[in-house]
């Protein structure tokens, strides 16, 4: 053909083409409001539990920082106000990235991604990190407004610092995990997220660990689940707890990002 | 070398064969206009080749690599079925996602060009939901341009645009070929509007390609022929048939093959007691010799 011209095609390292996937998902992820929806809903829930407990008088919380974590690691508690603590987080955060993913679908996005360089395993690597950024932010959020909620409602602030340290650290690191397991989720029924959200609410409340902790009873076993690590962040949190959780949220993380590329590599895009 | 070579590609969805044993050849800076019934395997086989179906067998090369190496898939731009866009992000907010996504350098410079030729640059603050349906397919081939693209698969992209709309995609595919030397894959039903602007035509029945054909060959293979019309059409088609004439006669409309001297054929007429009301001058085109070829049975 006379138009055609010499061509050279410079293929871009796995680095390249994972900045430039994260580009779009942080743009994205800033240009949309679902984002700053999702950290005032995170700032908000430490209020509602907060409230929550003081109905009947007598408050379920001594100490302003039960609302971030509870004060040991108990898979078996007497009354589900006990869970209402920062691992909420991981239930909203699980609507927020089935929401997220599932516009890339609905949209048609995903078409435009994966026609150029893009990999499965960029897009997977790419959404997790992105979600889990997103979760760790609504920790944050969370974390202010569980501050504000327990200053309003005139609860103690005695703690040990570390301890505190510890358990925030260990639930920030946990978004990772979690992350990675919604995007996982996602990738499976893409176009179909209302499905994804009530998944991802279902794993995210705990309920199968809870399950597993009522036959199992309240063994340290049940850390190798996200939910477990997730409850094992507490205020008697040491280095130890930090270690497992990062330990955990890794480990995870690599098995929901391979099983992740493995379907969007053996199926079909839509 | 070529853009795009298929070998004995097969897909199928819960045993239903889209394609089965699908060959194709798409010479670099072609404009290939791909033809077909509905179902035929068009769209199949451009998901295929952009990576978003996955193939049963067979084997798919852009520019003599696979087709999923990444350096020729940074080079290859797509609007298949729709734009692909945010519908609550403004149409720069999408663009600029792609150019992000291409790792370009000068982003914006990059996105007023693409906008430039699809004459969109005054359109790139309003929101992708708020444009009509001529504006998000421009947006569609402006994103599909990002990056300088190689080669551009188009699946209808003239489909809902009026006239001015199909003249303006179609000004756009000759210059982007011509002045960016881009290899265009083009599948539409609109026959006339691909007729104008192909080089190269590839026809998919049933999964299979039936007929790849060169324009230029496509031209000089068209049959020309008379249409005419006579106070009486059985005394004008008995006496043409003896006359040794290559003449169908379909009820309303009696052509007169292989002749273009309307005036030999008038005189043969009127010599012989038949008075032509009137004689006009055709050549067979893309519809009709598309038309011809699927009607032939056995071609699949």
């Amino acid at each position: 053909m006379e138009n055609a011209k010499q061509l050279q095609f410079e293929k871009p390292k796995f680095f390249e083409r994972l900045k430039g996937m994260l580009g779009v998902d942080f743009y994205r992820l800033f240009h949309t409001p679902l984002f700053y929806i999702f950290l005032g809903i995170a700032a908000i829930i430490p209020a509602l539990v907060s409230m929550g407990s003081m109905g009947g008088g007598e408050g379920m919380f001594t100490n302003a920082w039960q609302i971030i974590a509870a004060d040991s690691p108990l898979y078996i508690v007497r009354d589900m106000g006990e869970y209402a603590n920062m691992n909420m987080v991981f239930i909203f955060g699980g609507i927020m990235v089935s929401i997220f993913i599932g516009h890339d679908y609905r949209s048609g996005y995903v078409k435009q991604l994966f026609t150029t360089h893009a990999k499965k395993e960029d897009y997977m690597i790419s959404k997790a990190l992105v979600s889990a950024f997103s979760m760790t932010c609504m920790c944050v959020t969370y974390l202010i407004g569980g501050m504000i909620s327990g200053a309003a409602t005139g609860l103690a602030f005695d703690i040990n610092g570390g301890s505190l340290i510890c358990a925030i650290l260990g639930k920030m690191i946990m978004s990772l995990g979690w992350a990675s397991l919604y995007t996982f989720i996602n990738v499976i029924f893409r176009k179909k997220f209302g499905i994804s959200i009530v998944l991802c609410f279902v794993l995210g409340t705990g309920i199968p660990v809870i399950g597993a902790a009522a036959l199992l009873g309240n063994t340290p076993a049940l850390n190798i689940f996200l939910y477990g690590s997730s409850v094992y962040a507490c205020l008697s949190s040491n280095f130890l707890s930090v270690l497992i959780c990062l330990l955990n949220s890794a480990v995870w993380a690599v098995v929901y990002n391979v099983l992740g590329w493995l379907v969007l590599s053996h199926r079909d895009v839509y | 070398m070529n853009a795009i070579e298929i070998r004995n590609l097969t897909k199928s969805f819960r045993g239903m064969y889209a394609l089965d044993g699908l060959n194709m050849t798409v010479p670099q800076g072609a404009i290939y206009g791909f033809i077909g019934e509905n179902g035929s395997g068009k769209s199949t086989t451009e998901k295929c080749i952009c990576g978003h179906l996955v193939p049963d067998k067979g084997e798919i090369k852009l520019f003599g690599k696979p087709y999923t190496d990444a350096g020729v898939r940074a080079r290859v731009g797509a609007l298949i079925e729709n734009a692909g866009c945010f519908p609550s992000s403004s149409v720069w907010a999408n663009l600029m996602m792609q150019a992000i996504n291409l790792g370009l350098k000068d982003r914006a410079g990059e996105i007023n060009r693409v906008l430039k030729i699809v004459r969109m640059e005054d359109n790139a603050k309003l929101l992708f939901k708020k444009c009509s349906l001529g504006m998000k397919q421009r947006i569609g081939i402006a994103m599909a341009l990002l990056g300088d693209p190689a080669l551009l698969i188009l699946d209808e992209p003239i489909n809902g645009l009026d006239t001015d709309g199909m003249r303006l995609m179609r000004e756009i595919l000759v210059d982007i070929t011509k002045n960016y030397g881009c290899t265009v894959l083009i599948s539409s039903h609109i026959l006339g509007e691909l007729e104008k602007i192909a080089t190269h035509y590839g026809i998919i029945r049933q999964g299979k390609m039936i007929r790849e054909i060169a324009a230029p060959e496509m031209d000089s293979r068209s049959q020309v022929y008379l249409s005419l019309k006579t106070c009486d059409m059985r005394e004008a088609l008995k006496l043409l048939q003896a006359g040794g004439y290559d003449v169908k006669y379909s009820g309303d409309e009696m052509r007169v093959y292989d002749i273009d001297d309307a005036e030999r054929l008038s005189s043969f007429l009127l010599q012989n007691g038949v008075t032509p009301c009137e004689l006009k001058k055709h050549k067979i085109g893309l519809e009709e010799y598309y038309v011809d070829l699927m009607s032939k049975k056995g071609v699949v």
